[in-house]
Order: C-alpha cells, then sequence, then structure tokens
C-alpha cells in the first residue's frame, strides 16, 4: 500500500516538473534561420511560404519559417514585451503598428530602402514602391513599416441586376437619388453596408463626401487635428447626405445589425443592389458567392458641384515590418526585398487577385472583377488613406461610433459633426498621445 | 490524529493544483493590482509609474458607467427570467412523462455548445434579413415588430440577455432539479395535505428548502453577467453606438484597440472589486432564510 502511494507522489511531482519546465523553456535561434509572422487572412500566408521556400533554395543554408493566424496580432503582443519577437512580421489589421513605433519596437528602414532592390547592385529599393503608399508608412521623416498588396475602397453593384433593368453606376449625388428610387420601387434595397463595424460606412460614405465637399484639404484638415475641421461645412454636408439616403429609406432596412459577412451576402444574394466595400470583398466571399456572380466596382458617387477631384480614391495597407529585437535583421530585409521584387509582386497579383504596391505590377493579368479597380486607380489624380484610425484609435472609434448612431437617426447631422470635433479635442489635449502631421507629397 | 506519512500523502496531491493555481490564477491576481499603477502600452517592456492615474480617468470616463450599467441591467434581466424559467423547467424535468424525458435529454444542450457558436445562431435568428423571429411575426401578422433587434438602441441589449439566458438556462435547471430532488417527499406531501398547494408551496416550503442553493445560484448569475463578454464582441461589437458596451468588451477595446494597457488593467481592478462586492452582497442579503424557524 504505502508503495503504491509513493508511486503515486512521485508521478504527481514529476508532472508538475514537466508543466514547470516546459513553461520556461526558450527556443533558440540560429544566425541562418528566419521567423516570419504574418497575419492569415483571406488572402491565406501560402504565397509567402512559397516564396520562403524558393528563396532557401537561392541559398542554402537559409532556413525560413513562416507562420500566421487570423489573431496573429494577439499572440505578438506577448512576444513584442517579452523581447522575443519574430524576425519579420506582418501583423495584420488588429495591430496598433504606431504603439510599435512609439515603442521602438520596429526599426527605421530608410537605410535599406535606400540601398539596391533584390538581386541589384544599383538602384533604390525605395524607388520600386508607389510613393504614396510609402509615405503613409513614415513618422518624423522616417519610415517605419513597408507596404505589400494594398486595397482600394469603392461601391460594388450587381452587374446582372443593373444590366437586366438597364441601370448604370451612378457618377453623381443627383443619379445616385434617381437610381436608388427606381430600384427602391422594384422592391430592392438601394444600398446596404456593414452596420456593426461602422469603419465600412465612414470610409464608404462619410470621407468620400467630405473629399468632394469640401475638397481633399477638408480630410486632410481634419486628420491632422486642425481646430474646428471636423465640424467644418464639408463634414456636415456628408452628414446631411447620409442623413437623406437614410430618410428616403434607401439604406436597407436592418443593416445597422449586420456585420461584414451579412451584409455582404444581401448583396451577393440580390436582396441589395450596392454595397460599400474594398477589394478585398471577392476574395472574403469567394466560398459563397452564387456561381457565376458578376460585381462591378465604381467611386462613390460625387456631388454634382462638388469641390473635390471626383477622381479621388481611398486605399488601405496593411504594412510588413522589421522588429529591433529580431535575430536576423540583414538576412529579413533581403527576404522582404525578395518578395517584393517586379517579379514576385506580379505573381501575388495574379495569385491573389488584388493590387500590388510595387510599381509596374499593374501591369499583370488581373482578374475580371479588377479590372475596374485598376482603371479607376490608373485615372485617380489623389489617394486618401483613413490614417486618423490607426493614429488616434479613441478618435476613430468615437467617430464610428457617432456614424452608427447617425445611419440610425439617433442624432441629427450637426449633432453628429459636434460629436466628431469633440472626439478629436480630445486627442488634441491628449499629452500622452503622439500626433502625426500627413503632408501630400508629390506624390503621383 | 493524523499520521505525518498521510498529511505527505495529501499535500503531495493538493501541491500541483496549488502550484497550478499560484502561477496561473494568484500571480496574475497580484500582478494585475501593480500594473494597473503604471503607464503602458503593452507592446514593449517600458512602463511608467502613475500611482492612481489610471483610477482617476476611470471614476471620471462616462463610457466606465455606461458599460456598467450595461452588466447591471443584464444582471437584474437575465437573473429574474433565468430564475422563474429554471425553477419551472426544473419542476417540469422532475416528473415522469415524455414532455419531462424529453426535456431531461435535451436541458443541457444550449450550455455545452460553444458560446461562439450561441452568438452566431442567435445572430442567425434575429436576422433583419432572413431571421426566423421576423419572419414568426410577419406571418402572424405582426409586421411592425420585425425589427433589427441588434441594430436598434433600445432592443439591442435585451436580445443580448436573452441569448444569454438561453444559453446559461440548462445549468441553472440542473442546479434547480438536483436540489428538488433532496427535499424529502413526506415533506411535500405534508404541506399538501395541510392545504398548501401551487404559488403557496412554492413560496412557504419549496423555496425555503432550496435557500442554499438559490444563494449559490445568484452568485453564479451575478458573475456571469458581469464577465458576459463573448455574446457582446461577437453580436454587436458593443453597438450600437455603445448601447451594448459591457465591462470587458470596453477593457478588450482599451487594451488591444487602444494599447492603453495600464488603463485596462484598472479596469479588470474594478470589475475584480465589483464582482466581489456584489457576490459578498448577494450572501449577505440571502444570508438568512426568511422562512428559517417559523415553523
Amino acid at each position: 500500500m504505502k508503495h503504491v502511494k509513493y508511486t503515486l507522489l512521485v508521478l504527481v511531482a514529476t508532472l508538475t516538473a514537466i508543466v514547470v519546465v516546459s513553461c520556461g523553456k526558450q527556443s533558440s535561434t540560429a544566425s541562418k534561420e528566419l521567423e516570419v509572422a504574418c497575419f492569415k487572412g483571406g488572402y491565406d500566408i501560402d504565397f509567402f511560404e512559397q516564396a520562403a521556400r524558393e528563396y532557401e533554395k537561392a541559398h542554402p543554408g537559409v532556413k525560413i519559417k513562416v507562420w500566421g493566424n487570423p489573431r496573429v496580432w494577439e499572440q505578438l503582443r506577448p512576444r513584442f514585451v517579452a523581447g522575443n519577437p519574430p524576425d519579420l512580421t506582418y501583423p495584420g489589421w488588429g495591430m496598433d503598428h504606431w504603439a510599435l513605433v512609439y515603442e521602438g519596437q520596429v526599426i527605421p528602414l530608410d537605410e535599406y530602402l535606400d540601398s539596391p532592390p533584390y538581386g541589384k547592385t544599383e538602384g533604390r529599393w525605395r524607388d520600386t514602391f508607389e510613393p504614396s503608399l510609402l509615405e503613409l508608412c513614415q513618422y518624423q521623416g522616417k519610415t517605419y513599416m513597408l507596404p505589400y498588396f494594398f486595397s482600394m475602397l469603392g461601391w460594388w453593384y450587381n452587374k446582372d441586376m443593373f444590366e437586366q433593368n438597364g441601370w448604370k453606376p451612378p457618377r453623381t449625388w443627383s443619379e445616385l437619388l434617381d437610381l436608388c428610387e427606381k430600384i427602391k420601387a422594384k422592391g430592392i434595397a438601394p444600398i446596404t453596408y456593414q452596420g456593426i463595424y461602422p469603419a465600412y460606412a465612414v470610409s464608404g460614405f462619410l470621407i468620400p463626401w467630405v473629399i468632394s465637399a469640401g475638397g481633399i484639404e477638408a480630410f486632410d484638415d481634419a486628420q491632422n487635428l486642425v481646430p474646428g475641421a471636423w465640424k467644418s461645412p464639408a463634414f456636415l454636408k456628408a452628414a446631411q447626405m447620409m442623413d437623406e439616403l437614410r430618410r428616403r429609406g434607401y439604406f436597407q432596412k436592418g443593416a445597422n445589425a449586420m456585420d461584414h459577412t451579412g451584409a455582404q451576402m444581401e448583396f451577393l444574394s440580390g436582396r441589395a443592389a450596392m454595397i460599400p466595400c474594398g477589394t478585398w470583398l471577392h476574395s472574403e466571399m469567394r466560398n459563397v458567392m452564387p456561381k457565376g456572380f458578376r460585381m462591378g466596382f465604381f467611386l462613390p458617387p460625387v456631388l454634382d458641384d462638388g469641390k473635390g477631384d471626383p477622381t479621388a480614391v481611398g486605399i488601405g495597407i496593411e504594412p510588413w515590418m522589421v522588429p529591433t529585437k529580431g535575430k536576423n535583421r540583414e538576412l529579413a530585409i533581403d527576404f522582404y526585398k525578395y518578395m517584393t521584387s517586379l517579379e514576385k509582386a506580379k505573381q501575388f497579383v495574379e495569385a491573389k487577385g488584388t493590387l500590388m504596391s510595387i510599381r509596374g505590377s499593374d501591369q499583370a493579368n488581373f482578374p475580371e472583377h479588377l479590372k475596374e479597380p485598376v482603371e479607376v486607380f490608373r485615372n485617380a489624380k489623389t489617394v486618401w488613406s483613413v490614417e486618423y484610425r490607426q493614429w488616434y484609435p479613441k478618435l476613430g472609434k468615437a467617430v464610428e461610433d457617432a456614424t452608427a448612431a447617425l445611419l440610425a437617426g439617433d442624432v441629427t447631422p450637426e449633432q453628429f459633426v459636434e460629436r466628431l470635433e469633440q472626439a478629436a479635442e480630445a486627442a488634441r489635449q491628449d499629452k500622452n498621445l503622439p500626433k502625426h502631421t500627413y503632408k501630400r507629397g508629390q506624390a503621383r | 490524529m493524523i499520521p505525518r506519512a498521510r498529511t505527505a500523502f495529501i499535500a503531495g496531491f493538493l501541491l500541483p493544483a496549488t502550484v497550478l493555481y499560484t502561477v496561473f490564477v494568484v500571480i496574475p491576481v497580484v500582478q494585475a493590482f501593480a500594473f494597473s499603477l503604471y503607464r503602458w502600452r503593452g507592446i514593449s517592456a517600458n512602463r511608467t509609474f502613475v500611482g492612481l492615474e489610471n483610477f482617476h480617468h476611470l471614476f471620471a470616463d462616462p463610457l466606465v458607467w455606461v458599460a456598467l450599467r450595461h452588466n447591471l441591467l443584464l444582471f437584474l434581466g437575465t437573473g429574474v427570467a433565468i430564475l422563474a424559467l429554471s425553477l419551472a423547467l426544473a419542476h417540469a424535468v422532475g416528473s415522469e412523462n415524455r414532455a419531462a424525458r424529453f426535456l431531461r435529454s435535451v436541458y443541457l444542450f444550449p450550455q455545452v455548445i460553444s458560446l461562439v457558436v450561441v452568438a452566431i445562431l442567435w445572430m442567425f435568428i434575429l436576422n433583419p434579413s432572413f431571421g426566423i423571429l421576423n419572419a414568426a411575426l410577419k406571418a402572424v401578422g405582426l409586421e411592425r415588430w420585425a425589427i433589427a433587434w441588434l441594430g436598434e438602441k433600445t432592443t439591442a441589449l435585451a436580445s443580448i440577455g436573452v441569448a444569454h439566458v438561453w444559453h446559461a438556462l440548462g445549468f441553472y435547471i440542473m442546479l434547480f432539479a438536483a436540489a428538488l430532488r433532496t427535499i424529502p417527499p413526506d415533506v411535500m406531501e405534508a404541506a399538501t395535505l395541510d392545504g398548501a398547494m401551487g404559488l403557496t408551496r412554492l413560496r412557504y416550503v419549496t423555496l425555503p428548502m432550496l435557500w442554499a442553493v438559490l444563494r449559490i445560484a445568484l452568485v453564479y448569475m451575478a458573475i456571469g453577467a458581469m464577465n458576459i463578454f463573448s455574446l457582446v464582441f461577437l453580436m454587436t461589437q458593443g453597438g450600437p453606438d455603445r448601447a451594448t458596451e459591457v465591462m470587458l468588451t470596453y477593457l478588450y477595446e482599451q487594451a488591444f484597440k487602444h494599447s492603453e494597457f495600464g488603463y485596462a488593467t484598472a479596469l479588470a481592478v474594478l470589475n475584480f472589486v465589483l464582482v466581489m462586492a456584489l457576490s459578498g452582497a448577494i450572501l449577505a442579503l440571502f444570508r438568512h432564510n426568511p422562512q428559517e424557524g417559523k415553523a
């Protein structure tokens, strides 16, 4: 009997020891090994894994471990805190990128950007990127992040539905109102949106109409927290336009309660005719898309007498970065140079059906649903991006809350802009919040 | 007197649990109290000691009180609903007929489903475009009642409460059904012979005999309502316009979206204190069984 007790005791003690020891185990990294942590979203990470295998082949002795998942940012936070980050990372939209910069957790890349691109002995790597996208990665004159693919923001319409009814995508506000009336008469909801995530309505309705009403300066000033900019006449006008669509019943009933997939399904099922969304829409919904569904892209309709550039287009990037405490900086940079070479960029465009930040990659074979966006981007004289949401996350959230309230009819356009300005004032007053200034370069 | 070998034996078995509990529960809780005194982005080891600054902000932050109000409303609303439904259903599953047997085999199902699935299920039911709730309302002519339940400020929180009740109910039915079985049948019989039936018997006989279980059930409900997160996070993201914001979704927002880990930890400390206080208050309020010694 006693034996049994002691055996049990030893067993229990051993188990405890195993738990304690395995918790403290550290992974060791040799000098030719690279760890790349990626966000695994609609474009998956298989392309990066494939690139790693190719790079390993070309550079014997190098081992690259690419891993990722849809919530990778949550796993990366403790790694950064512990001082044990990966060598190269694409942490995804859920990561507070600028906090990494403020904390010195990622390195400025300008020195490398001024060096030659992959496999070349001259030229600057910097010049291979779309300059307007690189601009978004800078803080106090230094470049801390690098773009890879980018998305364009706009509206999508149901091509078959439009053709059958003889409708055309509206270019102006008055065309939009006319069309919505016709669609509504058919018993179809003219416009739906991803109400649970009001960011879609912000970049799909609010900002394009601010730019149309007040010019690009109206939006740049707002992002730069110029006093009064968030309640300028341009913002009020944009809010009134959203309110008017709501009052006329042109938004799908119940859209406020829909998440992104829910609203996008409404669009795909033909219950709604138009939806604001980025160019990722097709790949996000391809598994549930009705066979043969065709969708077309167009810019949000502009005011008939708008001050803003009607070709202005919203874009978004999800950047890559090199952690300061990564163990193999040079290798990480060289691998990323390989991934951003023109050849790889074109391959990414064709494999994933998205636009790339590498110049010349728009000469690739685009899938059908991207041909219109590419055309729009080529014609765009102004490019804008929602940066305040990353710079000042609390302001971003406040704008989204207010937008949800406006679309529900809970606040008037006047109260709406007042709320925005108050949130901007709170950001201005927050001493602990590092401030950004966006100066529009001679980008394009 | 316990022999020494036996003491060592018992200690040996307690050790792993104690070590695990200390490492994964006690130390993090103590750490949380410490972190709440720092300004910390939660993305590097840099922390600045700021004393009680986070708590000053917290008491001045209107959204904390909005969230807390929602938690308490959920506790009251779901508490009453769960109590009434689970007591009734616990009675029902105790009988011996086909319906009761069926109920016994299914009442725990919602409890064992993952919360993510529960959330998605209810989002489908409440869907404004193709949900069965609105379809049913339209079928009986209540067209005007077919609204976007999760999209209206007035109904979003209640809708989440319904999903929460649906998920949690099975556990409380089990709790009360087990407790009901411990009531000696002769007591019930005596009460019936004395003419105590229905609600009278429930009030003067059944409830007093369930008192201890009732008390624990209330504490569980309080903890459940104060720590609600997944349902809100998945069904509404705290919206529309903060109408369903609760303490833990606000905490998540501060920590992961705003990189305010120090502040988020202060929120966690506040939530911890509130849950403790609420549980303590319930235990104190329900310490004495009002019917005890009256007979």
